[in-house]
């Protein structure tokens, strides 16, 4: 009976002692995991489609707010002389655009977009070979269009663009949504290239 | 000897509990992947509920509306779905 006793009381120590190796044994499974974190912060904020837009009506946006009020503000202390802000506000609107300029179109670094479309664990080898090769098709219509083999315009070619590129991004929106961002908002660059015959010469 | 017998039961209780979740990760992916690369290609599918590694990059797939596919890398290095 104590024998049993302790036969059942050590095949208890041991399987505790495996519980708790295979319990920190799966802590090395957190990193894997961790692709759903994002999931659940892309449901809370979902990617913005034009993130560019955006960034650029943000500073013009604010400068609009807050100009205006400032004189409104002080009209009350300085009614005498209501001319002079007014001017100097027009002077400090003139300049204002040009800082506006840099906000506009990101940087396009198409190595860069690249490389991280071949890294992202968003999407399965498959699905990246598939796309892959769907960008090659749609590069081939360009080639084609510009040797003058294919009988078409640049602005039929736009849709077919838009649709691989939103392709793209719904596959990524959710699981990888700075590399979405960056395909969204390098999508006019990219276009800017494709248009040009000599930028795809390049390419 | 019933020791032993006590000791091995708790083990490959505690790797089937443990060991399957890994696996079933492994497994989701590929549906994950497979659903996407039909869809991508335009033919009917909805999801993928089930594949079967024929072996790399080369995958039946069975999808939920009942189409089963062939997805696989040909020569050409295209993928392709191929209706079975």
């Amino acid at each position: 009976m104590s024998g049993a006793e302790e036969s059942l009381m050590s095949a208890v120590r041991i399987g505790g002692l495996l519980f708790v190796l295979l319990t920190a044994g799966c802590a090395g499974l957190e990193p894997a995991r961790g692709s759903e974190a994002p999931i659940a912060a892309t449901r809370e904020a979902p990617v913005a489609l034009d993130p560019v837009a955006p960034a650029a009506a943000s500073p013009s946006t604010s400068r609009i707010a807050s100009k205006p009020a400032s004189p409104a503000a002080k009209p009350p202390a300085k009614a005498p002389a209501p001319a002079a802000p007014v001017r100097e506000v027009a002077r400090k609107e003139s300049p204002a655009p040009a800082p506006a300029k840099p906000a506009g179109p990101p940087p396009l670094d198409l190595k860069t977009l690249e490389t991280r479309l071949k890294e992202t664990k968003a999407i399965g080898v498959l699905t990246k070979l598939a796309i892959k090769n769907q960008v090659d098709d749609l590069l081939d219509q360009f080639r084609a269009f510009y040797q003058g083999r294919l009988k078409t315009t640049l602005g039929e070619l736009r849709p077919p663009y838009d649709r691989l590129v939103l392709k793209v991004v719904a596959l990524l929106q959710d699981a990888d949504p700075p590399l979405a961002g960056a395909i969204v908002a390098s999508r006019e660059a990219i276009w800017g290239i494709l248009a040009d015959p000599a930028k795809f010469e390049n390419l | 000897m019933s020791k032993w017998i006590k000791t091995w039961s708790l083990i490959i209780m505690l790797w089937t509990s443990f060991g399957a979740p890994s696996r079933a990760a492994e497994d989701v992916s590929i549906l994950k992947d497979l659903t996407a690369v039909i869809a991508l290609l335009g033919v009917p599918c909805g999801q993928v509920i089930s594949a079967q590694r024929l072996k790399e990059n080369d995958h039946i797939a069975t999808c939920k509306d009942g189409n089963r596919y062939r997805v696989f890398l040909n020569a050409q290095g295209r993928v392709v779905a191929q209706k079975q």
